[in-house]
């Protein structure tokens, strides 16, 4: 094997489990002999029927019989010892069950500890809400400052806006109207004989209809 | 060990070519019938779940002893088979397919009995391996009597198998960092990692 450097791996558990599972193995071994031997009898005891030693026969019939209350007596006894190397070995399951838990309970703690307890995130949380109102507190007052002095400032140029906007609509038509021609607002009944046709007529209503709409 | 299993061993058709039993010659025939015989022996130990080949019974079996062609590989001659199967392929061998076992001859010397690897240990160590991995007992004491005997591995190509075949492949395990053989002769037992 010339590898021990590398047998810590194996502990003092994994011992007591192999003990356990070579006593199973010894006791599985047992139990083919004694199958083999309740086998030889059985044919031990036909042979003597066979030979009419009824005495010899029963006595191996006999001997086969205690050999099977032996085979009871070992299937027994190997239950138990199978049921114990399944329960040391589920015990090492749990061992490394609560291993994790502990390790991970440990992180946990160590976090934590980091954040600094409740009284820690308490204080934090403390912290921020002053921190907020006080930040109100300063944009409040910064509002009040400007209505101060320059809501009026404010105020005023809102108003300019408003009058540009408005100034256009009521200069426009006073601009607009000495630079049109005059129209001809009035003696337009006289033309109407030299213009007989029909279809031209409705245009111009139209356009006598239009210059009010345009002048007001 | 040689559980002699249902089916009979079907032999291959150059066993009915009497110039098999005949060492050749020529170079090349001699290594295509060394490499046939090779074959052939492994295709009959694991027909036969055989690990280790005496050849003194050897001989004298269907193996070697073809009854219908009244023909046989004698003893010399099945031992240089032996040798070449020894041998690597880069010596110009078998590729290592068997190996002597020291001083198990006895009376009969040297190179009486072999191993025949038609698994080599490395490969029964991945089969084990595999088994081992497939049935989740990694970190598992596992007697090797239970390996070889356990209702467990009924199952498996391994079960039945030759201890002493089983401790070197074992062992190959051990060297891969895989396994731990640890306990009293007789009845170690292995840890899987």
């Amino acid at each position: 094997m010339g590898n021990t450097s590398s047998s810590p791996k194996i502990s003092s558990q994994d011992r007591a489990i192999l003990d356990l599972k070579n006593q199973r193995d010894k006791l599985k071994q047992y139990r083919k002999r004694i199958t083999v031997l309740t086998d030889r009898e059985t044919q031990i005891a036909k042979e003597c029927l066979a030979q009419n030693d009824r005495r010899r026969a029963l006595l191996a019939l006999r001997r086969k019989k205690y050999q099977e209350s032996l085979l009871d007596k070992t299937d027994g006894q190997l239950a138990q010892l199978e049921q114990i190397a399944s329960q040391v070995e589920f015990a090492l399951v749990q061992k490394d069950v609560m291993f994790g838990l502990q390790q991970g309970t440990e992180v946990l703690k160590a976090i934590n500890k980091e954040m600094g307890g409740i009284e820690g995130v308490e204080r934090l949380m403390g912290e921020t809400e002053d921190a907020r109102a006080y930040q109100e507190e300063i944009s409040q007052m910064l509002e009040g400052n400007l209505t101060n002095q320059d809501e009026e400032d404010v105020e005023e140029e809102l108003l300019a806006l408003q009058r540009q906007v408005a100034e256009p609509k009521v200069a426009e038509p006073k601009v607009a109207t000495p630079n049109l021609p005059n129209a001809p607002n009035n003696a337009l009944p006289a033309p109407e004989e030299t213009e007989v046709e029909t279809p031209e007529e409705p245009t111009r209503t139209k356009t006598k209809t239009r210059m009010p709409a345009l002048a007001a | 060990m040689a559980t002699p299993a249902a089916a009979p061993f079907q032999f291959p058709p150059t066993y009915n070519f009497p110039p098999f039993f005949t060492p050749q010659p020529n170079t090349n025939t001699r290594e295509a019938q060394l490499q046939k015989w090779s074959s052939l022996i492994q295709a009959w130990c694991r027909h036969h779940r055989q690990y280790r080949l005496s050849l003194v019974e050897a001989v004298d079996s269907p193996l070697f002893h073809n009854a219908a062609l009244r023909k046989r590989l004698d003893l010399r001659e099945a031992r240089s088979v032996i040798d070449w199967m020894t041998k690597s392929e880069e010596e110009g061998g078998g590729g290592r397919r068997a190996e002597w076992i020291d001083g198990s001859g006895g009376s009969q010397g040297p190179k009486a009995v072999a191993w025949v690897w038609w698994r080599r240990p490395e490969e029964w160590a991945d089969v084990v391996a595999d088994w081992v991995e497939g049935t989740g007992q990694k970190g598992a004491v596992l007697t090797v009597y239970e390996l070889l005997q356990g209702e467990a591995t009924e199952s498996q190509e391994f079960y039945g198998m030759d201890n002493e075949a089983m401790m070197k492949t074992l062992n190959i395990l051990v060297k891969r960092g895989k396994a731990q053989v640890f306990g009293s002769e007789g009845q170690e037992g292995v840890k899987f990692f």
